[in-house]
């Protein structure tokens, strides 16, 4: 059975991208574009991982983290955090609110991001 | 000896046009030029009020003339304060720009590479060999530019003492095999030979692994693009008591004596390296020099000019 990725990403380019080159790698993927949806389609579609932007409308990534943790139905669902803010705090206050991990978007191509999701989810 | 040193502390400390112009402000209101003024002020007040105890019995004539001299201290250190506030202003704003710039930057270049890379991967079907090449080739311009825009980002990231790393454990000699394979395209075009020694057991190392791809990146290719054409980069990896050691080995044209003190400040670029080649923008040694650091480990060089550098860098090694 195929994992499935929740993409919250309000760039429609970027979430495109990401939602067509995880589906040809075999993933089921959800896209929610604000964060209010991504906490939503977190609850009811029971993500095995999620792809989290900070930068986001409605919600930011930091709320949708902490919320998605709070919550006893979420909270061991590994999140990433992709976005373009990079600083030590950025990065700080990511894994300190429980992201697995926290990858800068202009330095990752996509086939490293698949790579991390599987090692993530120890798949090969 | 001694008088070489002062000389080079007068030149750096009072050489007001230089300090104007690194400060972007005019040379009175420059710190060094106000402090100069103030200490000449205080040996004139204390010269005055000298004068006036000896000369003159009556105490207003004293509480004057020393009245005046605090209200002229006071003004130049207004000036002062002044001027101090508005290079920080200054610098600030900068420091802002570049990183509200470079992080907008950014998104636009993410959405550029990874569709390149999404047609190039998955939807490849229907382009012509040269169409893919010509694609191919907007996605290496694109990762340039990507590698800039963080160049600059992260500058100010060290500035601020805010670098981000991400570290987990891994094996500094997979990374080398793995920079060596990167660069060994460009080498072959630069007719550079580009061979490679590491230990055989694993020296694993606590480090962020895209940050440790920008130093040896840094490093791989400057030797590369700084040795002529049959010359030869080498680099070695040995394991020393707690320490991983790699040395980056070229016989290219070196850096001149005179210049090496200057080699890991941010925008230097020798004058050797500006006639073999003019891309680049002085920023790559400075970044790695601060990414070692802070990873607990250190980057030095040896060179001699028209004859070769050896870089070097060491990290602590984790014990299973």
């Amino acid at each position: 059975m195929s994992k499935k990725i929740l993409i919250i990403e309000d760039d429609l380019v970027l979430q495109n991208s990401l939602d067509e080159f995880l589906k040809a790698e075999g993933f089921e993927t959800i896209v929610a574009i604000d964060g209010e949806i991504g906490v939503q389609k977190a609850l009811t579609e029971k993500p095995d991982l999620i792809l989290l932007d900070i930068v986001l409308p409605k919600k930011s990534g930091y709320e949708v983290l902490q919320e998605v943790k709070e919550n006893e139905k979420t909270a061991r669902v590994p999140i990433i955090l992709l976005t373009n803010l990079g600083s030590l705090s950025d990065v700080e206050k990511a894994l300190g609110l429980g992201a697995t991990t926290y990858l800068v978007k202009a330095d990752y191509s996509l086939d490293e991001i698949t790579k991390k999701i599987k090692e993530i989810l120890n798949l090969k | 000896m001694l008088g070489h040193k002062l000389k080079n502390f007068l030149d750096s400390e009072f050489n007001l046009r230089k300090q104007a112009d690194e400060l972007g402000v005019r040379v009175w209101e420059t710190p060094s030029f106000l402090f100069i003024v103030m200490g000449f002020v205080i040996l004139v007040a204390m010269a005055g009020v000298y004068f006036i105890s000896n000369n003159y019995d009556s105490p207003d004539v004293l509480v004057i003339s020393e009245s005046t001299v605090v209200v002229i201290l006071f003004t130049i250190g207004n000036f002062i304060i002044r001027s101090v506030d508005q290079v920080t202003r200054a610098n600030k704003m900068k420091t802002e720009f570049i990183a509200v710039a470079s992080h907008q930057l950014k998104t636009p270049i993410a959405e550029i590479n990874w569709q390149i890379e999404l047609l190039l991967s998955k939807f490849p079907g229907g382009l012509s060999e040269k169409q893919q090449l010509l694609i191919g080739q907007i996605a290496h311009s694109s990762q340039k530019m990507a590698r800039l825009v963080g160049d600059l980002l992260d500058v100010v990231r060290i500035d601020q003492g805010r670098l981000a790393m991400t570290n987990e454990t891994l094996d500094l000699c997979a990374l080398v095999a793995e920079a060596i394979t990167n660069h060994r395209p460009l080498a072959i075009a630069s007719g550079v030979q580009l061979q490679s020694a590491c230990p055989v057991e694993a020296a694993k190392v606590l480090i962020d692994k895209k940050r440790m791809g920008v130093v040896l990146d840094n490093l791989l290719s400057n030797a590369i693009k700084y040795t002529n054409k049959g010359g030869k980069v080498e680099v070695f990896l040995e394991t020393r008591d707690n320490l991983v050691q790699v040395c980056v080995r070229d016989n290219g044209v070196g850096i001149p004596a005179k210049e090496q003190s200057d080699i890991f400040k941010k925008f230097f670029r020798s004058n050797n390296s500006m006639k073999s080649s003019t891309d680049g923008t002085g920023l790559g040694l400075y970044i790695a020099k601060n990414i070692l650091e802070q990873s607990g480990g250190k980057l030095w060089f040896k060179s001699l000019e028209n004859v070769g550098s050896d870089f070097f860098f060491s990290l602590p090694v984790i014990k299973n």
